[in-house]
């Protein structure tokens, strides 16, 4: 049994389909213990897994974004160390204290530069890839991405991006976490049924053959195509080439195993965000234990998000009329805002510690997929309303060996140096630098 | 007298620094930019009716040193301390700015050397300083590859395979960028579009072939010439060219991978579907052969939004479109055709922002009866609005004056009008209503308000932005951007209220140009219903659940004075009175030819773009400002080559 998964894919593909239209019930994906793909230590897959025998397990990175900043007073933990309280924005984290270390005190040098773009816009092109916003996108590629290019290769999918809240205000710049570069956004999968029909669609006989020589002969007309155009716009055609491979490779990794599942028949609700976040939480973990990926970004909300929140009793605005005292929506710098960002927030690590919870029960070698990754979770501002790039709060999780964990650490230093110091010294990627990165950050590292 | 002494000293370190020229582009130019004398003072900037116009940023040195020696023309020769260029950047005298440069600081210095130095240009030198034109020098960005639009792909399908299911629909959302969805600069190809692009095309072209091999797309009986004679003739259709015989070659190999006629067509038709020959359109091309099919392209996507039909290709097999007369002719044909109707609703949706109006929502216990459908009715009128004013070929500026409106039910309820008896039949508004054209129909009225209120700030922006044709900058970061609340104790109007983005230096330099002009349609709510005070409602908490312990209502007097900075006799004080204004500014009815510009050349216009752009304008105003004059002079003016073929970039007039 190579592939413990796909047993479960097909049976739980129309169970899958059918939960997410019943309206509220959350649905979970029972995740196989898959413990006959790892050899009898648990430290390496079994000879059995045919192409990955005697390989350790891989690590993982997973970026994740919150849009919108934090209530600093009710997030950031008040005491530094092993023995901090949880603030009440972090308390469904509580669970996790071994698991995670929360920092403070980051700074987003990147957002100060002067130049196109509001508040947000230059935030969350600092938050993402630690270069200024360009008047379109961000400046290069985002930490996820950077990472993939040096780890990714080997994967199905060098990357996943999947994202949750679809309201649809802003630009690519509030929509995108993630960037393969100068402007070019990777825009993230928001529709579990879209999703899972990307890691696990299963196709008729002779697809992939078919697929095959689809996409070698679109190849041969853009090299044609590229010695026709001009530099600039060759390096356009050369993006679609490069495109094609990346499909090209998700066919080729396509297990033989899923190709017998329906077609999908998706026509459930989507705007329950709850329950799709915990879907796509579902969906990444599943990504990441049939080593489909190594990396991933996952976008809660989106940067100066308009997200309703409805199941949390707020019905009067959105989220980003919230953080600013506008119209009557009770505004930041008052009690009752305050409070309401608090709630706010708090969903936000309430999602993100059930995606800890789906990796920490999912074994995997002598420990759980969970201790062979590292989470990195970010908003876009400190504090809300003034759009507060500098004293950044952010979460690293995840039991990689040279994390530190259990604490939470006041640190000085940019997010750069922490990005590099998670690429290099944690994921092994060997960037040998990043935008604003002028140092390692020490204080991570066990 | 220590100030004069201090003076003194400083006249005299001017002098013996005068010694040594200064230079401007290392010393002064740096100094302005930081100041961001350029977000303002550019050609699509607020400040774009003043002399002073920065080159784009990235111009060449020899550029920003002519840029240097033209600012002669804002130095006062005589007394150069009384220069313009010195009082208004340090805000000795008023400047809608603010102060961007501080008195006595180093910067100011700077400046103040520059202006000496010019204060002393004589002869040949002035002369020379004086002939400098911000048209000069600039080069227009060569855009050749174009993707389709989501919306461009829908309809080009449609017409190539008779599919109208939409599948762009399900593609990743598009970018607004300079206002449109379709600008180059937007138009990278992430792997979630190319997933999306391979699954449509697998789809379509299974589709197409459900029942075997259509009539419409193989007339000929299944054979080795009927196999070439498909490639070649569906080809033509996919790629909006005549395939070359390599091309031809290939895809006849790809067909004879099909087990049989029908699924070697249909693999044909899949790869053609995700060839970049298929979703990227020539704009223009060097290759002589396809040029002219180049043309035809960018004529049917600029003029139908969708792949030119056979009668056009062939008018650019036999050359009709090398010369501006023939794409006129043409241009007048396409005009006639429904295709140019669905297109130009596309280049109106964008640029009125349709998706904001679509997605604006209402606090529900304050305005009870505006939901989705109301807000779709808003935009539906204002599609009917223009396109009446387009295709009747009246006078496009009417788009802010005219006196009616295109109602429903929705719509009736807000304009406190009888419901006609068709949906959208044109209504008179009531005369005292004070509304006219755009600015005073639901649209734009409810799309730039908040949930619960109205935002004067951003009704001003969107004018600004989007009839002005001029980009206001963001706020600067770190700025708290909360208001004094409104309370029992201090019931004002948003006015009182917003007063704080004048006094407070950092925001007045932006908000005095855009605030004013919002404040002239307070007296429309937040979803366009007219209200002649302004009622606020204290003791109801929003957004939690606890009932109101007590309610009180207070009423407060709207002062509607409003002005667009910057446009001379622009006060006004309702939407009618500032329609008019517009309708008769050149700064508006030029932006018109530039949002269209934007939208069919795919692209910021530039320097070098101005006198196209001025050509156009004229045809347009010459024509009694008739829409469809101002596209079939788009289209001709973008036709022009020079000798040796190229585009012309800038023409002598």
């Amino acid at each position: 049994m190579p592939y413990a998964i796909t047993k479960r894919a097909r049976v739980s593909r129309r169970r899958f389909l059918k939960g997410i239209t019943m309206a509220g019930s959350a649905i979970q994906i029972g995740l196989p213990p898959l413990v006959s793909m790892f050899n009898s230590h648990g430290t390496a897959y079994a000879a059995t897994a045919a192409d990955t025998a005697g390989a350790p397990i891989e690590s993982r990175f997973v970026f994740w974004f919150n849009g919108n900043g934090i209530p600093e007073r009710y997030w950031i933990p008040t005491e530094t160390g092993p023995e901090f309280h949880f603030s009440p924005c972090l308390t469904p984290l509580a669970p996790f204290r071994n698991e995670i270390h929360v920092l403070s005190g980051l700074d987003n040098q990147a957002a100060n530069v002067s130049g196109p773009g509001n508040g947000h816009h230059k935030a969350i092109s600092g938050v993402t890839s630690c270069t200024p916003f360009t008047g379109h996108g961000a400046g290069g590629p985002s930490i996820d991405q950077a990472i993939a290019a040096k780890i990714g290769n080997q994967s199905r999918f060098s990357s996943l991006q999947i994202g949750v809240s679809q309201e649809s205000f802003g630009e690519s710049i509030q929509r995108n976490m993630s960037w393969a570069g100068y402007d070019r956004p990777l825009p993230p999968q928001m529709l579990p049924n879209k999703l899972f029909d990307y890691l696990f669609g299963v196709r008729e006989e002779g697809w992939v053959k078919r697929k095959r020589s689809i996409l070698d002969a679109v190849r041969q007309d853009a090299l044609a195509l590229q010695k026709e155009v001009p530099k600039d716009d060759a390096a356009r055609v050369e993006e679609h080439l490069s495109s094609i491979r990346d499909l090209e490779r998700g066919i080729e990794g396509l297990p033989a195993e899923y190709r017998k599942v329906d077609p999908p028949d998706y026509d459930g609700d989507m705007k329950d965000w709850p329950q799709i976040a915990k879907l796509q939480s579902d969906l990444l973990a599943q990504a990441l234990v049939t080593r489909q990926t190594r990396v991933a970004s996952y976008m809660l909300t989106k940067g100066q998000g308009l997200a309703r929140f409805p199941w949390l009793g707020l019905t009067a605005a959105r989220h980003h009329d919230y953080t600013h005292a506008d119209g009557k929506a009770p505004g930041s710098d008052g009690v009752d805002g305050q409070r309401i960002l608090r709630d706010i927030t708090k969903w936000h690590a309430d999602e993100f510690a059930y995606l800890l919870g789906k990796l920490k029960s999912t074994p995997e070698g002598d420990g759980s997929v969970l201790d062979h990754t590292c989470l990195l979770y970010a908003h876009e501002h400190a504090e809300a309303n003034p759009h507060k790039c500098s004293g950044l709060a952010m979460i690293v999780a995840g039991g990689l060996p040279r994390l530190k964990r259990g604490t939470h650490s006041r640190v000085m230093g940019t997010i750069g140096d922490l990005y590099l110091t998670l690429a290099d010294d944690v994921m092994g990627a060997g960037l040998g630098r990043f935008p604003t990165a002028s140092q390692k950050m020490g204080e991570i590292l066990s | 007298m220590s100030k004069i002494l201090i003076c003194l000293w400083g006249a005299l370190a001017c002098v013996m620094i005068g010694a040594e020229p200064v230079s401007f582009t290392k010393s002064v130019y740096p100094v302005l930019e930081e100041a961001g004398c350029r977000n303002c003072h550019n050609a699509d900037g607020v400040a774009s009716a003043t002399r002073l116009h920065f080159p784009e940023t990235g111009a060449g040195t020899p550029q920003v040193a002519a840029f240097g020696n033209s600012l002669v023309v804002l130095v006062d020769a005589k007394d150069p301390a009384n220069s313009l260029l010195f009082r208004k950047p340090t805000a000795r005298i008023p400047h809608a700015g603010g102060q961007r440069i501080v008195p006595g600081s180093p910067q100011e210095t700077a400046l103040r050397s520059w202006i000496d130095q010019l204060a002393s240009l004589k002869g040949d030198d002035l002369a020379a300083a004086l002939r400098y034109r911000d048209d000069s020098g600039g080069a227009r960005p060569s855009v050749t590859l174009r993707r389709l639009t989501n919306s461009q792909y829908n309809h080009t399908v449609r017409d190539l395979l008779g599919n109208n299911g939409s599948p762009a629909n399900q593609f990743p959302p598009e970018d607004f960028v300079n206002g449109f969805k379709n600008q180059f600069a937007s138009q990278s190809l992430s792997p979630l579009l190319e997933d999306a692009y391979s699954n449509a095309a697998e789809k379509l072209a299974k589709r197409a072939f459900r029942n075997g091999v259509p009539a419409t797309m193989i007339a000929c009986q299944p054979s080795a010439a009927c196999r070439a004679e498909f490639v070649r003739s569906f080809g033509q259709k996919a790629f909006r060219r005549p395939l070359d015989p390599a091309e031809v070659r290939r895809y006849e190999g790809v067909f004879q991978q099909g087990k049989d006629f029908a699924t070697g067509a249909q693999l044909v038709v899949e790869v053609m579907l995700q060839s970049p020959n298929f979703l990227f359109r020539l704009e223009d091309t060097d290759n002589p052969k396809w040029r002219p099919y180049a043309e035809a392209s960018r004529l049917s996507y600029a003029l139908w939004d969708s792949m030119p039909d056979d009668v056009l290709l062939a008018a650019a097999g036999r050359g009709e479109l090398d010369h501006p007369q023939g794409v006129e002719k043409v241009a007048r044909r396409m005009l006639q055709d429904p295709k140019a109707k669905e297109a130009l609703e596309e280049f109106v949706s964008q640029w009125l922002r349709f998706d904001r109006a679509l997605t604006a929502t209402k606090e529900q216990r304050t305005f009870p009866g505006f939901n989705a459908s109301a807000a779709q009715a808003t935009t539906e009128e204002a599609r009917g609005f223009v396109a009446d004013l387009v295709w009747n070929g009246e006078d496009f500026t009417q788009i802010f004056t005219a006196p009616y409106g295109y109602v429903n039910a929705d719509l009736a309820r807000i304009y406190k009008v009888d419901a006609p008896a068709t949906d959208f039949a044109r209504v008179p508004f009531p005369a005292n209503s004070e509304r006219a054209g755009l600015l005073g129909q639901a649209m734009f009225l409810a799309m730039t308000a908040k949930p619960d209120d109205t935002s004067p700030t951003a009704r001003g922006l969107f004018v600004r932005e989007q009839f002005l044709c001029q980009h206001v900058a963001d706020p600067p970061p770190g700025v708290n951007t909360n208001l004094p609340p409104v309370t029992e104790a201090r019931p004002v109007s948003n006015r009182e209220r917003l007063a704080m983005h004048t006094t407070n230096k950092t925001c007045a330099g932006c908000h005095s140009l855009v605030d004013p002009i919002g404040f002239g349609f307070e007296k429309f709510d937040a979803i366009g219903q007219r209200r002649d005070r302004l009622k606020l409602v204290f003791g109801m908490i929003v957004g939690e659940s606890k009932a109101p312990e007590r309610k009180v209502t207070m009423e407060v007097d709207l002062d509607t004075t409003g002005q667009v900075a910057g446009l001379p006799n622009s006060s006004f004080s309702s939407p009618k009175e500032l329609g008019a204004v517009l309708a008769a500014s050149p700064q508006c009815q030029e932006c018109i030819v530039k949002q269209y510009f934007r939208y069919v050349s795919g692209r910021m216009e530039t320097a070098a773009d101005r006198p196209q752009i001025h050509e156009i304008f004229d045809s347009f105003r010459k024509s009694g400002f008739r829409f469809q004059e101002l596209m079939v002079a788009t289209m001709m003016e973008q036709s022009r080559r020079t000798e040796g073929g190229q585009r012309i970039a800038v023409r002598n007039h």
